[in-house]
């Protein structure tokens, strides 16, 4: 079982990323998962949650992810909201992290909560392959180096989740994949 | 049966596609929105061949339905919190003429405080005015119960409407892996509607829901219990028939480890699972700990419920609604009827109010509490089991 917590900005797809990444390993992988995104007010621009878990077996937690193994943060700027991604890690988890930044991947690192960290420029990512500052689809090319879910899995669920913009979602995630390096 | 991807809404919408609905009124609110979009879609792109009525309200939208229904033709709707309050009125008057409709209820907080998340506070409102009441784990069971329910709801016997309630965010949101019966298998399963009782018929007139007097509204009551009394026979019946055809198995009541259980949790609605969870994991531990999950809430199963907690010596039960006021609250009072005469001692838990988590954590507090009673070390629960110890004094207001 993998505990998997999603941090995000309103808009920026993180928790239409939880419902792919639940498609990816359902019908791509033969396993399973349950997604429960945590809504605050509805609103562009607000910090948003999304908590996945993903088992080989049926999963019967149906609850939020307090000690997460693997955590994906959409938005470095959530690193000066307030939101404290490293909640509940110590020292075992991996963080996925969207950033071009090298202070803020330094800052992640000197929390000293992360057994690895592996960043990408996912809104890089995305601005070069779909022409859009939205970076879910890239974030689950980048999530696909923890190996919770494999990049074909991911590629396919975009591919079929995003429609006619389909094919460009993909290719953003696995771009994202190849540029997704370990800090 | 393919596997399909749906999160809870999309679950339901899908079992509404496949009973073919030939009238939809539905008003969108929190955290039901999906499924009056997505009607509206599948109705404007062909793949519902259904009459969409845009209304401005949740009443509107009940009072369109039994218009509708009452003509002959299975209707759909949705709604949640205070859209179903709003819809109040005309839920006792669907359930008074036997309408069988089955209605999604997407279970959201009553206000106020004003919130969108998830309690059970709207569906517990209306367990008094006539409507089976369904609640599911998870998203598979959403599309399986909708799909008895119209079979139940519409029996000769029982024409008794359902709510199927599933677990604001926590379901209706949640994606996840759906075993989908194909369009004919579905059809095959749930066939066409067939008006059985009161209808609008311009060529064969009759009043419906005219004013009853006094001597004959008790029977009109009498007639309604006795269809919640038939529903008892029909559910197992549709359960087992549906569990053939498709190979799953839907429950009144889930037993899960109670054989020799010497402390249990009752839960109802999405929480039970992490409660199972809880579970197993007390097993390893050496304690023998048990869950019953209530899938049928109305009519309320009574007897499977004493049976299936006879020789628990300590029980809790675990409300997601506060039920103020009460002697306990709702699903807490009703499993202390049911176990009267029993020697179980049985304590009610209230919690997850408004959306706050029942986490893994929360069922070890409940679960460790009983144990304590059980080993003689504890005299009373920490009933809200998850309220903040400054409750008293957040959001005080100094009067001036």
């Amino acid at each position: 079982m993998q505990k998997i917590k999603f941090y995000g900005i309103g808009g920026q797809g993180a928790v239409t990323a939880a419902k792919i990444l639940s498609v990816a390993v359902s019908l791509h992988m033969n396993e399973y998962a349950v997604t429960i995104p945590a809504y605050g007010h509805e609103r562009r621009g607000a910090p948003v949650y999304a908590h996945i878990i993903v088992d080989s077996e049926p999963v019967l937690l149906n609850c939020y992810v307090y000690e997460p193994d693997i955590v994906a943060v959409f938005d470095d700027n959530l690193l000066d909201m307030g939101v404290n991604i490293a909640e509940g890690c110590s020292g075992k988890a991996v963080l996925v992290l969207n950033s071009a930044d090298p202070d803020k991947i330094a800052r992640c690192k000197a929390m000293g909560c992360f057994e690895k960290i592996y960043v990408c420029d996912a809104t890089g990512a995305a601005i070069a392959n779909i022409g859009l500052n939205i970076p879910n689809s890239a974030m689950l090319g980048a999530l696909a180096k923890t190996g919770v879910v494999t990049i074909e899995a991911v590629k396919a669920a975009v591919i079929e989740s995003f429609g006619k913009r389909g094919e460009k979602n993909g290719n953003a995630a696995e771009y994202a994949y190849e540029h997704t390096e370990e800090a | 049966m393919p596997i399909k991807m749906f999160d809870g809404n999309g679950a339901a919408v899908e079992a509404i596609r496949l009973a073919r609905p030939g009238v939809i009124a539905a008003y969108p609110i929190t955290p039901q929105s999906s499924i009056a979009e997505h009607l509206a879609d599948e109705v404007a792109e062909g793949k519902i061949k259904a009459e969409y009525v845009r209304v401005e309200s949740e009443h509107s939208a009940m009072s369109v339905c039994v218009g509708a229904q009452l003509t002959g033709v299975r209707v759909a709707t949705a709604t949640a919190s205070v859209g179903l309050a709003l819809m109040h009125e005309v839920c006792g008057v669907t359930a008074g003429v036997r309408l069988p409709i089955v209605m999604p209820v997407v279970n959201r907080s009553l206000v106020a405080p004003w919130s969108l998340w998830c309690d059970h506070s709207d569906t517990m409102a209306e367990r008094d005015t006539g409507w089976l009441q369904f609640y599911c784990a998870n998203v598979q069971e959403i599309l399986d119960l909708q799909l008895c329910a119209y079979r139940i709801s519409e029996h000769e016997d029982v024409l008794t409407p359902s709510m199927v309630c599933f677990d604001g965010f926590y379901l209706s949101h949640s994606m996840q892996r759906v075993d989908t019966p194909t369009d004919e298998e579905a059809w095959d399963f749930v066939g066409p509607y067939v008006r059985k009782n009161m209808y609008i018929d311009t060529k064969d007139v009759m009043f419906v829901n005219d004013l009853c007097p006094t001597d004959e509204h008790t029977e009109m009551k009498y007639q309604q219990m006795m269809g919640f009394e038939a529903a008892r026979e029909v559910v197992p019946q549709v359960f087992a028939e549906y569990g053939k055809r498709f190979g799953r198995k839907l429950y009144t009541v889930e037993k899960y480890m109670l054989d020799d259980a010497e402390i249990a949790v009752v839960a109802i609605g999405s929480m039970a699972g992490t409660g199972k969870y809880v579970v197993n994991e007390l097993r390893e531990k050496g304690i023998k700990a048990g869950l019953l999950r209530i899938c049928m809430f109305r009519p309320f199963p009574e007897e499977e419920i004493r049976e299936a907690l006879k020789n628990i010596p300590v029980i809790g039960v675990v409300d997601r609604s506060s039920g103020l006021g009460g002697a306990q609250a709702p699903v807490c009072t009703e499993v202390k009827a049911a176990l009267l005469g029993t020697d179980a001692k049985v304590f009610g838990f209230v919690g997850g109010i408004a959306g706050r988590d029942i986490s893994d954590g929360s069922f070890r507090k409940i679960f460790g509490e009983l144990e304590e009673i059980r080993e003689g070390t504890r005299q009373k629960v920490t009933r809200w089991f998850d309220a903040r110890e400054d409750a008293m004094t957040i959001r005080e207001v100094e009067t001036c």
